[in-house]
């Protein structure tokens, strides 16, 4: 195809002698240019693999390949056009509601046939990111939408209030034109208007998102398409069509034209046809010769003449207008009501929020009143909606099967759910549906206007593509020490550094090994209220802790469920350094500043999670290393168990505590994010190996902790989990003591318990726990651990079960393996490793 | 006490910045690694701050802000300790990047370029605080956890805003 500067895809096609561009949505018949102005969906085509792109607003490019969709065959000849000779009768309105679900069975069948026909464009899978989107925030002072008479001088009228004037126009007409004072934006398209006077604009690849102090919206008024049989045909035009074609691309539309007109510029399509060298055989004037017959006569889908009340005019044109209607759909969107305006025949906005403006023939301004036949007799399907292939027929059957409702025909019918977004069926359907049930349109009122108000690419409103991953400061270091990296909760953490997680857990039994916990929540309490306030959100006493001991805490909700654990430091007498789950920092820290602005206490809570790497430094040589970098002394008599002590490392500031989530001698060392890889370097060069949290699950699982969140869920209370010893039920109050307080008096549903297997196997986390043949509980962990030399894990079993050797099956691959009830750590029970 | 919050309290040589990847070799001018920049978090009554030269505050709410300092921020914190704040050494946590251009900035974040400093959402989904230094230059700082993945994504918008979008980081990945 060749073209000339200025030449859109769609002109250049029709010029080259194109007039099928497309197949219609239900029946597949052919479609050609009807608007020009790309608000109708006759024209859409996949443009360079993007599909839906309205040609006849697309600049014409070099090397553009341009290709039809929603035909199975060739354009001329589309397969299923079939369904528009003899599938009226199957596909009724709303057909899809009620044919095609019986016999059930069958649905899925049905299903993927509906899928494969249904749509227009289809979206090429391999496409992926192929194109770039981003998004720019900016402001203006004076956004105008519409750059036709009213918004230019709407604009320039506000440019000489001050800077700030943005005009945006959806055509090339305004590209480059400078008005003084105004940024001019165009081609753009605004998408709607949203609260706070946002206004997204789609600029091609980047979506503008304007906040203005005030919006003027001079978005015209819109040709309306007469409704009569066979207006849909090639051949059918609006007026704009044939201005465009013949006004800005040089083009003659047709060589015999017949114009239907319900204007004054409508009917000058005719002088327009003239002059580009169409001849005109018949102009019909609606306002003065109301028609009752008016049909399209068709040779191979396209028009050959048309019937006027019984007269036959051969053409290969018809130009056809009811008259313009306000393009009000932003206004609506910004709140703007709208309202039938009796002495237009239109919908017109009123009653304007704040901040919006209208401005033009968007008010009805300069309108002549609608008033043509709702439709036209004839033979032959008749469309009040063009994009759903919508006839009168099926606006009527819906009216008979009682949508009476505009709003429920519109879901039924579908009518203005089509690409167009109503810009050329809303005033036809309500103009049919008044006719039909004999109501006037000012009492059926307008559907609801809902963005966006032009088509878009979802990937521009997607943008671009963002997760972003939360690394602790030795991410990098684990990658280059070959950790295979797992997503915890936001962050990514090492699974493990080798094949085999159980060497790692055997460094740590037998020697040294280091993990990173920076992911560790921690959280300062600090402030003369501090303990109050602690004593308060926690079922376990933290008044009475001396500064510098630690203490293990679980966090309960106010329905008396475990939310979260981790330890609780005391630094100082109003200083209290608080430790959560991985996931759990954000969640907890809310948690505490919500209660203590119930409650009022003088405590500050601040976040320090992200200031500060954390690594566990464990097993029997852990003292004697940790001893080597610092000139602090960490002795057992110094540092004892459960201590916290603030100590310097390889130079580096730390906070110690002594606490042995994984069984052995250990040390939390907590300090300066940026020091991360200085401190694991010397620590790893010091003969610590690298464990990751596969290790760690095995390791704490041999002490029988529980990690909060995968042994425990929702409903899991401190007595059940075997915490019964935690609440201080003496105290005045605690979040979730009363709930606390009916578990304790209620019998137990269940508890958790820890459990060998007997043969060896491992079984899946959630598998079922299977009690004399019903389902009785579940696993939460199972791992085999080598210091064990046993399957471990932990589960809940009703009460009566959870007596220590009580026997139960779980349901491992379809059979039924035992396992046993062990209370108790399973390695080192009394501790001695970790509090040595 | 807080001191282990401190970076400025480590040895020389031991302390690296968060963005260090992200930046290294970047062929772009427009992003600059800022994570020295001490800052501090305060709680309490910030009119009691008095800032020093070389010290910015910015207040996020009325009892919580930052001040930004090119002094020690551990010296900062115990000076604002003394005057009845309380104060916490931020510069670990924050990590923050200087940023040329204000389309850019405008392709990063919806907040009021003319209404800084303010905290806000950067590329939607991360939380930075923003201050408007002289002309089209502004300082960001955010979460240092998330650093790596910002600065990535900053420097592959400035790319797309100077160069050939194929040139981009995600071009490249996609192709």
């Amino acid at each position: 195809m060749q073209g000339y500067e200025g030449d859109t895809i769609g002109s250049a096609l029709y010029a080259a002698g194109l007039r099928t561009f497309s197949r219609s949505f239900k029946y597949h018949r052919t479609r050609g240019l009807l608007c020009c102005t790309g608000q109708c969906p006759n024209c859409m085509m996949n443009v360079d693999g993007v599909p839906n792109v309205r040609v006849c607003v697309e600049p014409l490019r070099e090397g553009a390949h341009v290709q039809e969709q929603n035909v199975w065959g060739k354009l001329d000849l589309d397969v299923l056009s079939v369904t528009d000779k003899v599938g009226g009768p199957f596909t009724p309105v709303g057909f899809y509601y009620r044919t095609m679900i019986r016999p059930r069975r069958l649905w899925p069948l049905y299903e993927k046939v509906l899928r494969n026909l249904a749509g227009l464009g289809r979206v090429d899978e391999r496409g992926g990111h192929s194109r770039r989107y981003d998004v720019e925030h900016r402001r203006a002072r004076v956004l105008v939408i519409g750059g036709g008479r009213a918004g230019r001088a709407a604009a320039l009228a506000a440019a000489t209030q001050g800077p700030g004037v943005v005009l945006v126009d959806e055509s090339t007409r305004l590209h480059g034109v400078e008005l003084a004072g105004v940024e001019v934006l165009a081609p753009a398209r605004a998408l709607g208007i949203w609260e706070g006077n946002l206004v997204p604009i789609d600029c091609e690849t980047v979506l503008l998102r304007y906040r203005a102090e005030r919006i003027v919206v001079a978005t015209g008024a819109l040709e309306q398409p007469v409704v009569f049989p066979g207006n849909d045909l090639v051949g059918v035009m609006l007026p704009s069509a044939v201005r465009r074609l013949v006004r800005d691309f040089s083009v003659r539309p047709g060589r015999r034209a017949v114009v239907v007109a319900a204007d004054d510029p409508g009917l000058q399509a005719a002088d327009d046809l003239r002059e580009a060298g169409v001849a005109v055989p018949r102009v019909v004037d609606l306002r003065e010769t109301p028609v009752r017959e008016l049909e399209a006569q068709r040779r191979r889908g396209r028009v050959r003449a048309l019937l006027v009340d019984g007269e036959e005019v051969e053409c290969d044109l018809v130009v056809a207008s009811a008259g313009r209607q306000p393009a009000y759909s932003l206004l609506a969107q910004a709140g703007a009501r709208v309202e039938f305006d009796s002495a237009l025949g239109v919908f017109v906005p009123t009653e304007l929020p704040n901040g919006i403006e209208a401005a033009g023939a968007v008010t009805g301004e300069g309108l002549e009143k609608i008033d043509v036949r709702p439709e036209h007799e004839g033979r032959g399907k008749c469309f009040v909606c063009i994009c759903e292939d919508v006839t009168t027929k099926d606006v009527k059957r819906a009216i008979a099967e009682g949508f009476d409702s505009i709003e429920l025909a519109k879901r039924y019918t579908t009518v203005t759910m089509g690409p167009c977004q109503g810009k050329l069926c809303q005033l036809p359907s309500i103009r049919l549906y008044a006719q039909e049930v004999r109501a006037y349109e000012s009492a059926l009122g307008a559907t609801t206007a809902r963005p966006p108000w032009a088509p878009v690419e979802l990937g521009l409103l997607a943008g671009r593509h963002f997760e972003p991953v939360r690394r602790t400061s030795l991410h990098f270091r684990h990658e280059e020490a070959g950790a295979q990296m797992q997503w915890a909760g936001p962050w990514k953490r090492p699974y493990a550094y080798s094949e085999r997680p159980q060497d790692e857990v055997r460094a740590v039994h037998e020697s040294l090994g280091v993990i990173d916990v920076s992911t560790l929540g921690k959280i300062l309490v600090e402030g003369p209220e501090a303990a109050a306030l602690l004593e308060r959100l926690y079922p376990n006493r933290f008044a009475d802790l001396r500064p510098g001991r630690i203490r293990y805490a679980v966090l309960t909700s106010d329905g008396g469920r475990i939310m979260d654990d981790g330890t609780v430091a005391r630094l100082s007498e109003d200083l209290y350094y608080v430790t959560t789950t991985s996931t759990g920092a954000d969640a907890v820290t809310a948690w505490f500043e919500w209660w203590n602005a119930v409650w009022g206490y003088g405590a500050e809570i601040v976040n320090v999670t992200g200031a500060l790497t954390a690594v566990n430094l464990a097993g029997p040589r852990a003292r004697e290393v940790l001893q080597r970098l610092t000139e602090d002394e960490v002795s057992d008599e110094e540092l004892r168990y459960l201590d916290a002590k603030r100590i310097e490392v390889a130079g580096i500031p730390c906070l110690v505590l002594r606490i042995g989530f994984v069984g052995e001698l250990g040390y939390e060392l907590h300090f300066p994010s940026p020091a991360g890889e200085a401190l694991w370097d010397r620590l790893v060069t010091e003969g610590a190996r690298p464990f990751g949290l596969e290790p760690q699950r095995i390791l704490r699982l041999e002490k029988g902790h529980v990690i909060v969140g995968q042994d425990t869920d929702s409903e899991s209370n401190l007595l059940s989990a075997a915490m019964s010893w935690l609440p201080k039920l003496d105290k005045d109050d605690f979040v979730g003591k009363s709930a606390v307080e009916h578990f304790a008096e209620r019998e137990e549903r269940e508890r958790l318990v820890g459990f060998t297997m007997e043969d060896g196997v491992v079984p899946a986390e959630g598998a079922q726990i299977v009690i004399e043949g019903y389902p009785a509980g579940r696993i939460t962990s199972a791992r085999r651990s080598e210091a064990v030399g046993a399957v471990i894990g932990l589960a809940w079993v009703p009460p009566e079960r959870a007596e220590d050797g009580t026997r139960f099956e779980v349901r491992v691959d379809r059979r039924l393996v035992g396992g046993r009830v062990t209370s108790g750590p399973f390695f080192d029970p009394e501790g001695k490793r970790m509090r040595s | 006490m807080l001191d282990f919050l401190s970076p400025s309290r480590c040895q020389p040589g031991t302390t690296t910045s968060p963005l260090r990847r992200a930046l290294d070799g970047a062929d772009l001018d427009v992003v600059t690694d800022l994570w020295l920049d001490g800052k501090v978090e305060i709680r309490g009554d910030l009119d009691l701050i008095d800032p020093l030269p070389g010290e910015e505050l910015v207040r996020l709410m009325p009892r919580r802000g930052y001040l930004f300092t090119s002094d020690d921020p551990a010296d900062v914190v115990a000076r604002l300790r003394e005057v009845g704040l309380l104060a916490y050494d931020a510069t670990g946590a924050l990590a923050g990047m200087a940023i040329e251009g204000e389309q850019l900035m405008r392709r990063l974040t919806d907040l009021d370029l003319d209404r800084l400093p303010a905290a806000g959402p950067l590329l939607s989904r991360v939380a930075a605080i923003v201050i408007r230094d002289e002309g089209e230059r502004f300082r960001v700082y955010v979460p240092q956890e998330l650093a790596h993945d910002v600065g990535m994504a900053v420097l592959d918008m400035a790319r797309g805003l100077t160069l050939d979008v194929s040139e981009t980081d995600v071009a490249k990945e996609l192709a």
